[in-house]
C-alpha cells in the first residue's frame, strides 16, 4: 500500500513537472486530489485496513497528499509568473514614440523681457504706473520741456490724430500723469506701447518701452548710476560692464546713455556694436527743473532720477534676434520658441 | 557732424592716440559713431626724384626715366610729358595698389621694364581730373610715404550729436571740448583780412526790416575774384565731411561754416539790384527759386534776404538762383547774420528743406562770433581767388545780445551729482569751458557763459557741464536713501499675468498686431458701416494706408495673423492678444482704451500625432477656455445669451458672455463670410473679453469650504425633452431645488438623431447626493431622487426614458 502511494505521488510529480498552464494544473489537482482523484479513492479504501494498519497507511497518505499539494501550489506560482513575464514581454511598447501632448501655447518675447524687469524693480520697490497710448500733446512734450519748435522733437518722429492728439512717442508721459496725481515720494516704472512714424530693419512704428522715475529728498545722479548697475547686472549678469556717457534728452539734465559691454562679443568689438565694444541700452538723467515746475513739485527740495529703455532691444539682446521685424511677424514658428 | 584729427590739430595740442581721442569725445556726450583713417594703405606710393627722361626705345608717346625712391634708381615708363629731370614726383611702387583696387606690378611696356608708375592726382583720388602726373614740391623728402608728406593721412570722426550742442557743430566747437577735457587752451588764428578796396558802405547796404527774426547781419565785400577750382587741401577736407567741391568761393564759405560752425553766404554782387540788402519777410505766395533749381511758395512767415527789387535768398536755408555764384562772378557780397532759430525751423520744416545751414541755424547759432567767420571767409576768398576785400565790415545790430550771467552753487552741485568736489574743481572746470567765473561768497559762482553756448541758461545746465567735464566714470555707483516703501503690482496687472499664463496653458500663443488697421478691417469682418466700431481714430499722417485707422476691435488683427500663418502651413492655430483698443468718446479729446483679451482658434484640437486624437476645434473649446478663464478669475453671476449678438458671428454658434446684466464679452464660430473674407477654409472661433468688466464683476473670494467627510452617492436621469429647450435649464432646475444634500449636477450624454424624434433630444444627467453628517441611505437618497425628477417633470414637462 505505501509503494503504491508512492509510486502514485512519483507519477504525480512528473505529470506535474509537464503541466505548463494553470488549466493543466487544476486538472491534475481533480486528477490526484478531486472527489474521484487517486488519492481520494486510496483513502477511501483506507476503510478496508485492519484497525494496525489504518492510522500508518493513513499517515503515508497524509504525508504524500501535502507533499502533493505543496508541489501544485509552487508550480502553480511558477506558472502564473511564467505566464506573467510572457505577457507582459509581449506588451513590450516602442518608448521612443512622442507621447499624447496638450498644445502648449507660448508668452511673447516682449511680454516675458517686460514681466522680468518689471519683477526686478518691483523687488526694488517701483511700483507700476499706466498711461494711455493716444496722449496730449502736452503730456508727451509740453510738460517733458519739449515746446513746439523745438528741435529735439525731431528725434521723435511723431503720429499725429490732430494739432494736440497724438500717440505717445515715449513712455515718458507717465512720468507727468503720476506726478501731477501724486505729491512725492515717487518711485514707479511704466511699461508701455509707444508709436513712432518710422519701420525698417531697425525700426517699427510700434514698439514698447518701460519707463522709470524716482523723485525723494536726497536723489543723485549717483544712485542712478547705483540702481541701474544693479538692474543690469540683475538682467544681464553679474560682470557685465556698463558704462554711463553723457547725453542729451529735453526732460532730464544731466542726462546719459547707459551702455553694456557687448554681449555678442564681450566688448571686443563685432558687427553688432559696430566694433565698439558697447551697446546703447538705456537713456537716463536726473529730472529736469523745468518737468518740475509742469507738475509743481519744488525742485529745491525734491530731486529724483527718469530712466526708460526700449523692450525690443532687450528682447533682441538676450534672445539673439537679429531683425527686429520678427517680433511683429506673429509667425508661430518662431513665437513657439518662447 | 564729421571732423578730421589734423583739422582739430590746428586748433588744440593734442596727441592722443586716435581711438583715445575717440574714447575721450564720446565720453564728453559727443558720441563718436564711425572713426576711419584715410590716405591709408597707400605708404607704398612715396616722393621720388626723376634723375632722367628718356625717349622710350619703341614708342613715340612713352617716355623711359631713372628715378630715385630714396634708396635705389629704378627704371619706370611714363606716358605723361609733363615733366622734367629734376622734379620730384609720387611713385607707386611695386606692391602698392591705388585707388580702384589698381595693383603696381612689374612689367615689360614695348620690351622695356617698368618697375612702378609715376601717378597723377586722379590716379590718387587727390582731385576729380589731372591733366599729367603729379608734380611735388621740391622741398619734400625722397623715400617719404606721400601722404605723409602732403599731411593729408588723417583720421576722420563722424560725431552723432545731441541737438543741443550747437556748438559743437564745428571743427573749433569740438577743439574747445578737447582742450576743455585736456586742460589745454584753444589756439584761435589770428584774423588779419588786408583791406585793399573801397569802404564798404559806398558799395552795399544792408536794411533790416525783421529785427525780430534776424537780429544781426553783418556783411564784407570782395571784388576782383577769379573763379576757379579749390586747391585740393580744401576739397579734400570737404570731401572728408561729405560736401561736394564747387569753385573757390563757395568752397570756402562751406570750409568756414565747418571749420566755425557758422553759415555765410556769398552772393554775386553784380546780381544784387542796387547792391542793396534788404531783411524781410516774403510777400504771401510769392514764388522763389532756390539753388537747387526748386521754385517754392512762400508765405509771410518765412524771413528772406532781398535786394532793391527781388528775394534773392531763403534766410539762413539756401540761396537763390538768381544771385548765385558762377561763371562770371567776379564780384562777392559775403554775408554772415544771425537768424531766429524757431522761425528757420518753421520755414524750414514747412517747405522741406534741411540743409547744413538750416541745422545750424535752427540749433542757435553764435551771435556774437559771426564776425570772425565773416574775416575767416572775406580773408581765404581774397587769397584763393585773387580778389580785393572792401574796407570796412557792414554790421546791422540794433540790439546788442549780451551773454548770460548764472549763478551756481556747489552745494546744488553735489547734491545732484552725488560727487564731492571742491569749489577750486568746480572753477577750474567753468574755466576750461571759458566761461567767465567769479566767486562772492565760498561756493557761490556767478557765471558768464559765451554767446556760443546757447544751451546753458540755468544753474542745472552748469551742473551737467561740471559732471560732464569732471566724466560720467566718476560718479560713484550709490543706491537711494530713500524712504522704505514699496507698493505691489496693481490687481489688474497681476491679473494680467494670470491671464496670459492661463491662456498659454490652454495652448495658446500670444501674439502683438499692430494697434493700427487698415480703413476696410471692419467692413471684412461685417460691421456695418454706422457701427460704433467702424469710426476709429484716423491718423493724420500714417505709415501706409493699410496701418492708418487705430483699431477698435481685436478681431481684424488676429484674422491678419491667422491668415500669415495658415499661408505658412500652420494650419491648427490657436493665438491670443491682450491689447488695447482706442474708442472714441463723444466730446473728448482722447478715446477709451479698453484692455482686450481676445482668442482665435482654428484646426485641430489636439496637436498632430500618431496617438493624438483627431477632432477639431468647435464652439465648446473656446468655451471651455472662457469658462476656465472666468473660473480663474472668479467672476460671478456668469450667464450667456444668444441676444444681438456682433454680425461676425455664426448666427447660430456663438453667444455674448455676460455677468448678471453687464456684458463681458463675446465668443463663437466666426460667420462664414468672414471666413471668406479672409480666404480661410476652416472654421475659426473667437472670444473677446474686456478685461475691466471681467475685474469689476469678480467675487471676493469667500471662506475655504471643508469637504464631506462621507463618500457622496451618483443617481442618473436620462430625460427627453424639446430640442430646442436649453440644457441650462435643467441645471438650473436641479440647483433650484433646496436641499443641502442635493451637492450637484452634471450633464453626463447628450444625443440627437437616430430613434429620438426630430423635435426632441435625449439628455442624461447625473445628480450627486451626500451629507457633512452621514453617509445617506438609500432610502434618503431615493426620497431627494424624486424630488428631482418630479421638479424636472413639473417645470420642464421632460419624460423620462
Amino acid at each position: 500500500m505505501k509503494d503504491k502511494l508512492e509510486a502514485l505521488l512519483e507519477e504525480a510529480l512528473s505529470e506535474l513537472a509537464q503541466a505548463s498552464t494553470e488549466e493543466g494544473l487544476q486538472e491534475l489537482r481533480v486528477k490526484y486530489l478531486g472527489k474521484k482523484g487517486a488519492l481520494t479513492g486510496v483513502m477511501k479504501g483506507l476503510g478496508a485496513l485492519s484497525a494496525e494498519e489504518r492510522p500508518l497507511v493513513g499517515q503515508v497518505v497524509n504525508t504524500v497528499k501535502a507533499k502533493l499539494e505543496d508541489a501544485l501550489d509552487a508550480r502553480a506560482t511558477e506558472v502564473r509568473e511564467a505566464v506573467k513575464a510572457a505577457r507582459l514581454a509581449g506588451e513590450k511598447i516602442d518608448v521612443t514614440l512622442p507621447g499624447r501632448r496638450q498644445a502648449m501655447g507660448s508668452k511673447h518675447p516682449i511680454t516675458l523681457v517686460t514681466e522680468e524687469i518689471s519683477s526686478i524693480f518691483g523687488a526694488l520697490g517701483f511700483a507700476v504706473a499706466e498711461g494711455p497710448e493716444i496722449e496730449l500733446d502736452f503730456y508727451n512734450f509740453e510738460a517733458l520741456n519739449l515746446p513746439k519748435d523745438h528741435p529735439a522733437r525731431d528725434m521723435q518722429d511723431t503720429f499725429y490724430f490732430g494739432e494736440s492728439v497724438l500717440l505717445r512717442t515715449h513712455t515718458s508721459p507717465v512720468q507727468i500723469r503720476t506726478m501731477l496725481k501724486q505729491p512725492p515720494p515717487v518711485r514707479i516704472i511704466a511699461p508701455g506701447t509707444v508709436y513712432r512714424c518710422d519701420s525698417d530693419a531697425t525700426h517699427s512704428p510700434m514698439f514698447h518701452q518701460v519707463e522709470g522715475l524716482m523723485v525723494d529728498k536726497g536723489i543723485t545722479f549717483a544712485d542712478l548710476k547705483g540702481i541701474l548697475t544693479l538692474f543690469i547686472s540683475q538682467l544681464f549678469g553679474k560682470d557685465i560692464g556698463v558704462r554711463l556717457r553723457p547725453s542729451f534728452f529735453p526732460f532730464t539734465e544731466p542726462s546719459a546713455e547707459v551702455d553694456i559691454a557687448c554681449v555678442i562679443c564681450r566688448g571686443k568689438g563685432c558687427r553688432v556694436c559696430k566694433e565698439t565694444g558697447w551697446l546703447e541700452i538705456l537713456g537716463a538723467g536726473m529730472v529736469d527743473p523745468e518737468v518740475y515746475r509742469h507738475v509743481g513739485y519744488d525742485s529745491e527740495q525734491y530731486t529724483g532720477f527718469a530712466f526708460g529703455m526700449g523692450i525690443e532691444r532687450i528682447a533682441m539682446l538676450k534672445y539673439g534676434i537679429a531683425d527686429m521685424r520678427l517680433l511683429f511677424e506673429n509667425d508661430l514658428r518662431f513665437l513657439k520658441q518662447f | 557732424m564729421i571732423v578730421t584729427y589734423n583739422w582739430i590739430k590746428e586748433f588744440v595740442d593734442c596727441d592722443l592716440p586716435a581711438a583715445e581721442l575717440s574714447h575721450m569725445l564720446t565720453m564728453l556726450g559727443l558720441e563718436v559713431e564711425r572713426m576711419e583713417v584715410v590716405g591709408g594703405g597707400m605708404d607704398d606710393v612715396v616722393v621720388a626724384q626723376v634723375v632722367e627722361k628718356n625717349q622710350h626705345p619703341n614708342a613715340d608717346k612713352l617716355s623711359l626715366c631713372k628715378v630715385d625712391n630714396g634708396s635705389e634708381i629704378v627704371n619706370v615708363v611714363c606716358g605723361a610729358q609733363n615733366f622734367k629731370a629734376g622734379d620730384k614726383v609720387a611713385l607707386a611702387q611695386i606692391g602698392a595698389t591705388l585707388p580702384g583696387d589698381f595693383k603696381i606690378k612689374r612689367s615689360k611696356i614695348r620690351g622695356e621694364e617698368s618697375c612702378g608708375m609715376l601717378c597723377s592726382e586722379k590716379e590718387l583720388a587727390l582731385s576729380a581730373e589731372s591733366s599729367g602726373i603729379m608734380i611735388l614740391p621740391e622741398n619734400f623728402v625722397l623715400g617719404t610715404p606721400l601722404f605723409d608728406a602732403l599731411g593729408t593721412k588723417d583720421v576722420v570722426f563722424e560725431i552723432g550729436l545731441t541737438p543741443n550742442r550747437a556748438d559743437c557743430l564745428s571743427v573749433v566747437g569740438i577743439a574747445r571740448e578737447v582742450a576743455a577735457k585736456l586742460g589745454k587752451k584753444v589756439h584761435y588764428p589770428g584774423l588779419e583780412v588786408k583791406e585793399e578796396g573801397a569802404p564798404v558802405d559806398s558799395v552795399a547796404k544792408v536794411e533790416i526790416l525783421a529785427p525780430e527774426l534776424c537780429p544781426r547781419y553783418t556783411a564784407r565785400h570782395i571784388t576782383g575774384c577769379t573763379l576757379a577750382d579749390s586747391p585740393a587741401w580744401l576739397a579734400n577736407r570737404l570731401m572728408a565731411a561729405g560736401i561736394r567741391s564747387i569753385n573757390n568761393i563757395v568752397d570756402v564759405t562751406n570750409y568756414v561754416l565747418l571749420e566755425y560752425g557758422h553759415p555765410l553766404h556769398a552772393f554775386d554782387y553784380k546780381l544784387l539790384a542796387g547792391g542793396r540788402i534788404v531783411v524781410a519777410a516774403a510777400g504771401e505766395g510769392e514764388k522763389f527759386t532756390t539753388l537747387d533749381g526748386q521754385e517754392r511758395i512762400l508765405t509771410a512767415n518765412d524771413l528772406t534776404i532781398r535786394d532793391g527789387e527781388k528775394a534773392v535768398a531763403l534766410a539762413g536755408i539756401m540761396g537763390g538762383g538768381n544771385s548765385e555764384i558762377g561763371e562770371g562772378t567776379t564780384e562777392v557780397l559775403l554775408e554772415s547774420a544771425y537768424f531766429n532759430p524757431s522761425a528757420i525751423r518753421k520755414t524750414s520744416k514747412r517747405l522741406g528743406i534741411h540743409t547744413e545751414s538750416s541745422h545750424r541755424f535752427e540749433r542757435g547759432a553764435d551771435v556774437a562770433g559771426l564776425t570772425r567767420a565773416l574775416d575767416r571767409a572775406a580773408q581765404l576768398i581774397a587769397e584763393l581767388s585773387g580778389g580785393k576785400v572792401a574796407k570796412g565790415v557792414i554790421d546791422v545790430y540794433p540790439a546788442p545780445v549780451e551773454p548770460r550771467v548764472i549763478t551756481a552753487r556747489l552745494s546744488r552741485i553735489n547734491a545732484v551729482s552725488g560727487l564731492n568736489l571742491s569749489a577750486a574743481e568746480v572753477q577750474d572746470i567753468f574755466e576750461s569751458l571759458e566761461f567767465e567765473v567769479k566767486q562772492g561768497e565760498p561756493g557761490v559762482f556767478t557765471v558768464k557763459v559765451p554767446l556760443f553756448r546757447v544751451d546753458i541758461e540755468r544753474e542745472i545746465d552748469l551742473v551737467e557741464e561740471v559732471v560732464r567735464v569732471n566724466g560720467f566714470e566718476k560718479v560713484p555707483a550709490t543706491l537711494p536713501q530713500a524712504s522704505v516703501f514699496s507698493d505691489l503690482p496693481s490687481d489688474a496687472q497681476r491679473q494680467a499675468g494670470r491671464v496670459k499664463s492661463l491662456l498659454v496653458s490652454h495652448g495658446l500663443s500670444e501674439v502683438i498686431n499692430y494697434s493700427f488697421v487698415a480703413p476696410s478691417s471692419c467692413e471684412k469682418i461685417m460691421l456695418p458701416a454706422d457701427d460704433f466700431r467702424s469710426n476709429g481714430m484716423v491718423l493724420l499722417n500714417p505709415i501706409s494706408d493699410e496701418l492708418s485707422v487705430m483699431r477698435t476691435t481685436m478681431l481684424p488683427g488676429l484674422l491678419d495673423t491667422a491668415v500669415k500663418n495658415i499661408s505658412f502651413r500652420t494650419l491648427n492655430l490657436g493665438i491670443f492678444e491682450m491689447r488695447r483698443i482706442y474708442l472714441p468718446v463723444e466730446g473728448a479729446e482722447l478715446p477709451e482704451e479698453p484692455l482686450y483679451i481676445s482668442a482665435l482658434l482654428t484646426g485641430r484640437r489636439d496637436p498632430e500625432g500618431w496617438n493624438q486624437a483627431k477632432g477639431d476645434i468647435d464652439f465648446f473649446d473656446v468655451k471651455g477656455i472662457a469658462e476656465n478663464l472666468l473660473a480663474d478669475l472668479n467672476v460671478g453671476g456668469v450667464n450667456y445669451s444668444v441676444d444681438e449678438l456682433d454680425p461676425y458671428y455664426h448666427p447660430g454658434k456663438a453667444c455674448r458672455i455676460l455677468s448678471g446684466k453687464k456684458a463681458l464679452g463675446s465668443m463663437g464660430e466666426l460667420h462664414p463670410t468672414v471666413q471668406e473674407n479672409y480666404g480661410i477654409s476652416t472654421p475659426l472661433y473667437y472670444l473677446e473679453l474686456n478685461f475691466e468688466a471681467l475685474l469689476s464683476a469678480r467675487k471676493k473670494q469667500g471662506a475655504a469650504q471643508v469637504p464631506s467627510r462621507f463618500p457622496s452617492t451618483f443617481r442618473d436621469i436620462a430625460m427627453l425633452l424639446p430640442r430646442e429647450l436649453p440644457v441650462a435649464d435643467i441645471v438650473s432646475c436641479v440647483n433650484g431645488i433646496k436641499a443641502p444634500e442635493l451637492e450637484g449636477v452634471e450633464i453626463f450624454d447628450l444625443y440627437m438623431g437616430g430613434n429620438i424624434a426630430a423635435h426632441e433630444k435625449s439628455v442624461a444627467v447625473r445628480v450627486r447626493y451626500g451629507s457633512k453628517e452621514k453617509t445617506l441611505t438609500d432610502e434618503e437618497v431615493t426620497r431627494l431622487h424624486t424630488k428631482v425628477t418630479e421638479a424636472l417633470q413639473k417645470k420642464l414637462n421632460v419624460s423620462f426614458r
